[in-house]
Order: structure tokens, then sequence, then C-alpha cells
């Protein structure tokens, strides 16, 4: 890893900290405006980003179990705190005091996650060979 | 308040996403035991890095605009009085964040964003799926407090 790409990392994280902060969506009341249909702000947003956006590193892929159930998790915690991971840090980052709760929370949750994968990874390899990538790409990309 | 500037924000989601999403089985398959997943996670590559740009820049946005861009905690700060109560609810509610957005393989900015632009179909459910459920949340919120 240079460090010309952690020096992009950083200036890429601040410019989308500072957006992320500037537009509102650090914000949990923009959030749930958004959420409980008083504002269509949250909706512009999303197609605002998606329409100028340029992902790297992304591959489409098909839709697993995995996705539904994890989204379905993720969208009680979003809709309860009214805030997802990158506001979260801009929060922590602007000097909210109640999101050291929740980003200690989100530690936790990856926490446990890696934990539960290493624990069901270790009994696949007891109970059988492991395919060679176990990733289903979308094949119609 | 004025929020009504979202136009140059798609040129920053590009890399956020790396952060919180990696499919499970490249994880299962890369690092095997549970004490190597530990060390990968905790080692600073570039989305360290991108992570800690992310609280910089937000602290700039703060130090410009003279704070933070909202006062209380939204529902939570109106309806509870007790900090313990919200940081309660709070610590769960990023449990199930994370939990729920590796699990899943993004979040709001990862399938909802970069997924999405790609028109990805695990995105599209992924983003269907966790607007619909907070959706709900929130209307079941208001309609208990």
């Amino acid at each position: 890893m240079s460090t010309r790409e952690k020096l992009a990392g950083l200036a890429i994280g601040a410019v989308f900290g500072a957006v992320l902060s500037w537009s509102g969506m650090s914000s949990p009341e923009v959030l749930r405006d958004g959420l409980l249909f008083r504002s269509p702000y949250l909706y512009e947003f999303f197609a605002a980003a998606l329409l100028t956006g340029q992902p790297v590193g992304w591959r489409p892929e098909r839709p697993q179990r995995r996705h539904v159930v994890g989204s379905a998790l993720f969208g009680v915690g979003w809709g309860v705190a009214d805030a997802c991971p990158g506001p979260i840090v801009t929060q922590v980052g602007q000097g909210i005091p109640y999101a050291l709760f929740t980003i200690a929370g989100v530690v936790s949750g990856v926490l446990l996650y890696h934990r539960r994968e290493a624990q069901a990874g270790a009994r696949d390899v007891e109970a059988t060979p492991q395919p060679a990538e176990s990733r289903q790409v979308y094949a119609g990309s | 308040m004025v929020h009504r500037r979202p136009a140059p924000l798609g040129l920053c989601v590009v890399a956020a996403p790396r952060t919180v999403q990696r499919p499970p089985g490249r994880h299962r398959r890369l690092l095997g035991g549970r004490h190597e997943v530990s060390a990968g996670s905790l080692r600073l590559d570039w989305r360290g890095w991108f992570l800690i740009g992310l609280a910089v820049g937000a602290a700039l946005f703060a130090l410009i605009a003279g704070g933070p861009d909202f006062h209380g905690y939204g529902w939570l700060t109106d309806t509870f009085s007790s900090g313990a109560v919200i940081g309660l609810i709070l610590l769960a509610s990023g449990v199930l964040i994370g939990y729920g957005a590796k699990t899943s393989g993004g979040c709001t900015s990862g399938n909802g964003l970069s997924g999405n632009s790609l028109l990805s179909p695990a995105s599209l459910v992924a983003t269907a799926t966790f607007f619909a459920v907070a959706i709900a949340v929130s209307f079941a919120i208001e309609a208990l407090i």
C-alpha cells in the first residue's frame, strides 16, 4: 500500500465527509423527514449521487439471501438511529457525543460478523472442501 | 437551515463503500482463523485512511460552519430525557447497522449508491429492503411516540 494510495483515501474521505455534513445527511432529523415522506430531499440526494457517481471496485452481483437478511437488520438500525455508517462517522467528526454510542455499536456489529464468519469458516473446512470462489458474480454485467 | 446541495456528492461516493463491505465468502477464503481476521481488519490500508478522512472532513465542516450541523438527536432526544436510554438505543442500532451492512455486503453508500449505479441486482434488492424496513420502522416509531 503506497503512501499515494493512503493520501488519496484520506483526501477522498475528507471531501466525502465534508459533503455529507454540508448536505445535511449527518442530521437524524433530515433522515427521518425523508423516511417519513415529509420531505423529498433524501430521495433527491440519492438520485443526484447516483447520477454523478462512478463506483470503483464494484461488480454487479446476483441477489442472495444475505442481501435481504443483512439489509433488513441494517434497515431497523438505520430507521431507529436515523444514521447510516458514513454519517455516523461524520457525526463523530462534528463532535456529536451521542454518535460515540452508535459507532461503538457499529464496531461491535462488524466484529461480531467477523467472529461468526470465522466460526462458520472453520466449520466449513471441517465438513467439506472449500469452493475456489464462493462469491457469485452476476454474469449479465 | 438549508439542505439543498447534493450535487457534488456522487464524485466522492466512489470510495465510501469499500470501508464497510466485502463479500463473506471471500473473507472466509482469504482469512482462515479468527485471529487473522481481527489482525486483517485492524491493518490501516487506504480504506482506513478514507475513514479517518471522513471524520476529518466533517470536523473541518463543523469548524467552518461554526458548530455541528444539528443539535439534540432527532426523535430520541425529543422522546427520552435519559441520556443512558438514548445511548443504549443508539448502541443497539449500531450493532444492527454494522452486522447488517457486513452481512449484506454494503450499506446505504455501498449497495445504495455504488451498487445501484451499476444496476447490480443484489444492490437493488438490498436497497429496496433497507429502505422499506427503515420506512416501516420510522412510521412504527411515529405511531408509538
